[in-house]
């Protein structure tokens, strides 16, 4: 559906805008039928600038340069091109790049593969997999009272193991591992709770990343400790979820599902703050292409 | 006239090294800018005598005020040798402080203007030419001063001396931005008519016409702007002239027109209403001449000072274009290959006037805003893979240009299939990467219109790589992109998902 033609003032630059009344009857890919909660509003418009457009100024210059005889047909310097910079879009990541490559670099080292629950960053998938398999997965601690669950690290060994630190000898003793390997350190090493309740100050930033349905509301999955109570309210959250409409987020407080599902505020208005720099989010995960092993898990997903 | 060769001999010829030089230029740039910032950019020109160059120096500022008032002294007395002394003078007001030092002296501005209106018409020539340095004065003090001669000045427009009607033009041109009181005066004495009358009776007289559409800019910069004399100018006979001086003339050169493009620009670019200028023709005479220019340009026959033409008509163009009626758009750009001299002029200026790259794609956007016709000859005379290669351009150059390709999106489905048939997919998998967050919305706005329109293009897009893109998208810091990537995700990748 037609956007009304309005003359509005954009702030970039004072721009006036100025679309003309148009009688166009042709399809638009898109827009032809008003879809709830599409927030893709893209209308071509005609710009009209006034004299002293910042768009302007440099022909004006020129301009003027000739009236005052200081006219050079070829600038002895030659302008410069100015690129656009590159920049990291996870939220409280400030990171900004001259280049593309750069960027795909720091967001594959440092974005790719990261944890839902505790913000690790694995190097890869599959140690990623392990990770949560291993921290953040209930069904894993009880399996593996019975069985050898602990996967070697060195992908096509495939051995498995009782405990990590069985594991960590085998490692060591088989594949010439260091003792230190950054990637294997167990739970207890780290000491921090994973529960979502700890509210550092990324909290912030992250409360509103996750808006995304249906991604966190799988990840969040493994955040709780207590699979019935959170399996209850996850599933009325993603009802609700699924009610609504793609603009109105909800806050991912994950210690209140049930008070973000009947909240029918849009926190994420909040100004993000930016001095965060190189954290990532609490609640950064990354969505179909990154759920490990949980997809359909307990007949959650629709 | 201005020849611009002039400035390079002089710049040769000169004591000062070439560094000293492009030193002392970029100084004056820079206080250019500043005057723009303040809205105080005003510019004055002096018309030198052909056997002399204004950088000679003159004697000191002392002796310099002391020999004008001798010379004034002279003048009242004399007989016979006032040429000679009209002729010394016109030299010492070259100084300023000799300009104050005579505006000071009681009746020095009648006795100007009383050799300016007498019998001898070799003193009419100099005390014109007295006038005309004090005109240039940087003194603000001095052109209301000269407030008593302008309705002689204005007279004598039509008057067919080559030489004696350039220097009274360009001292009421020097005028004319002073301030609003000389501007009210100016116009109660007729500028406008004595103008209009001056270009048509002297049409054939290119120096005059230069002079004559230099002298109408200034007015038309003037601060009161819209309030009272575009709407005079836009109904007298001006604007038809100005039209047809546009073509350049092949042994005269560019500057005539290039005056006359910047007094369309002054009133296109008002917030007046275009229908005058619409039905002049305007846009039709401007984008034509803009096609014979940019067709030079394509070819590589970059005359000298030609950006000078095409920027003002590029702006004439552009903000005519907002104010024309989608369905007399074709009756006034009849020819859609306009669209190729707009690429042809973006690329050939990026390096070297990245502004003049910035106003075409601008034009390009209002033209291919609500006219299917322009966006399919964009396509037709594959003129996109050009347009995709300037996307990493930023300070204004790769928003517009996404502007412009979203335009065409926008209009049918067939064009977002031959948009991707252009490679545009891997364009946008590199803009939705970039920081600027205006350039990641429209990315995604354009992304959206491909990927809707047809299935293909949407498993092209995920071959791309676009699902982990979008997905990390949606973790963005701004709202409207982790909206934008959501919902493409969610109600139109879901069956690619993997």
């Amino acid at each position: 559906m037609l956007q009304p033609e309005t003359a509005r003032l954009l702030t970039e630059g004072q721009m006036l805008v100025k679309s003309s009344d148009v009688g166009n009857t042709q399809e638009e890919p898109g827009l032809s039928e008003a879809e709830e909660g599409n927030p893709f509003n893209f209308t071509p418009q005609l710009l009209r600038l006034h004299r002293d457009h910042q768009l302007f100024e440099d022909g004006d210059i020129h301009r003027h340069m000739y009236l005052q005889d200081l006219y050079v047909s070829e600038t002895d310097d030659k302008t410069t091109l100015s690129v656009s910079e590159f920049a990291c879009h996870i939220s409280g990541c400030s990171a900004v790049f001259s280049a593309l490559e750069e960027y795909e670099h720091h967001y594959n080292s440092l974005h790719r593969h990261v944890c839902c629950s505790c913000r690790r960053s694995l190097p890869s998938a599959r140690l990623l997999d392990i990770h949560i398999q291993e921290w953040h997965d209930s069904l894993f601690t009880i399996l593996a009272q019975r069985q050898d669950m602990y996967q070697c690290l060195v992908e096509g060994c495939g051995q498995k193991f009782r405990t990590s630190q069985h594991r960590k000898q085998h490692l060591i003793k088989v594949h010439k591992y260091p003792p230190d390997f950054r990637f294997d350190k167990t739970k207890k090493d780290r000491g921090e709770t994973k529960r979502p309740q700890q509210k550092d100050t990324s909290m912030e930033v992250a409360e509103s990343v996750c808006e995304s349905e249906g991604v966190c509301e799988v990840m969040c999955d493994v955040l709780s400790d207590q699979p019935e109570h959170g399996e209850s309210m996850e599933t009325h959250v993603s009802e609700e979820e699924a009610a609504r409409t793609a603009t109105s987020a909800i806050t991912e407080d994950h210690a209140n599902l049930s008070a973000a599902a009947h909240s029918a505020e849009n926190t994420s208005s909040q100004p993000l703050k930016p001095q965060y720099s190189y954290r990532v989010p609490t609640n950064v995960c990354f969505g179909h292409g990154s759920v490990r092993g949980f997809r359909g898990r307990r007949g959650r997903r629709k | 006239m201005w020849r611009l060769n002039k400035v390079r001999h002089k710049a040769g010829r000169q004591a000062d090294s070439l560094e000293e030089l492009r030193l002392k230029r970029r100084q004056q740039e820079k206080d250019l800018r500043q005057a723009r910032r303040d809205r105080q950019l005003v510019s004055k020109r002096l018309l030198l005598n052909e056997d002399e160059d204004q950088s000679e120096v003159t004697m000191d500022a002392d002796s310099g005020a002391q020999h004008v008032v001798t010379l004034f002294h002279k003048l009242q007395h004399s007989g016979p040798e006032k040429e000679v002394h009209l002729k010394a003078l016109s030299k010492a007001l070259r100084d300023p402080s000799a300009q104050l030092t005579f505006i000071k002296q009681e009746n020095s501005m009648h006795l100007l203007v009383g050799l300016l209106t007498g019998s001898n018409a070799t003193c009419r020539l100099q005390a014109v030419r007295c006038l005309h340095e004090l005109s240039h004065s940087p003194h603000t003090n001095i052109a209301p001063a000269c407030l008593p001669a302008t309705p002689y000045l204005l007279t004598y427009l039509s008057n067919q001396s080559t030489k004696f009607t350039e220097l009274c033009l360009y001292t009421l041109g020097n005028l004319c931005p002073e301030s609003d009181v000389v501007q009210e005066k100016l116009l109660a004495q007729g500028i406008i008519p004595a103008l209009a009358n001056c270009i048509e009776n002297q049409r054939h007289n290119l120096a005059v016409v230069e002079a004559a559409g230099f002298t109408l800019s200034q007015l038309l910069q003037a601060k009161d702007g819209g309030g009272k004399i575009i709407p005079m100018v836009l109904a007298s006979s001006l604007p038809s002239h100005l039209l047809s001086v546009l073509t350049p003339d092949q042994n005269f050169g560019l500057a005539p027109a290039i005056e006359c493009a910047w007094c369309l620009h002054y009133l296109t670019c008002s917030m007046q209403d275009n229908r005058v200028l619409l039905a002049h023709g305007a846009l039709s005479r401007c984008s034509s001449t803009l096609m014979s220019l940019g067709g030079a340009v394509a070819e590589g026959n970059k005359e000298e000072g030609m950006e000078l033409l095409i920027c003002p008509l590029l702006r004439c163009v552009g903000n005519l274009l907002s104010s024309c009626p989608v369905e007399d758009l074709s009756s006034q750009v009849a020819d859609v290959s306009i669209v190729v001299t707009l690429c042809a002029l973006l690329q050939a200026y990026m390096q070297t006037q990245t502004a003049l790259a910035r106003e075409s794609a601008w034009v390009l956007n209002n033209l291919t805003a609500h006219s299917s016709a322009f966006c399919s000859a964009l396509l037709t005379f594959n003129l996109v893979p050009g347009l995709i290669q300037l996307l990493p351009f930023s300070q204004g150059i790769n928003i517009m240009i996404l502007r412009v390709l979203a335009n065409i999106a926008h209009k049918k489905k067939e064009y977002c299939v031959q948009l991707t048939h252009t490679g545009l997919l891997s364009g946008l998998c590199a803009t939705l990467k970039m920081a600027d967050k205006d350039i990641v919305t429209l990315s995604m706005d354009v992304l959206f219109m491909l990927v809707v329109s047809s299935p293909q293009v949407a498993e092209e897009f995920v071959r791309h790589g676009g699902l982990s893109l979008l997905e990390t998208l949606q973790y963005n810091r701004e709202g409207d992109i982790r909206r934008r990537a959501s919902y493409l995700l969610e109600n139109h990748l879901l069956p690619y998902s993997s």
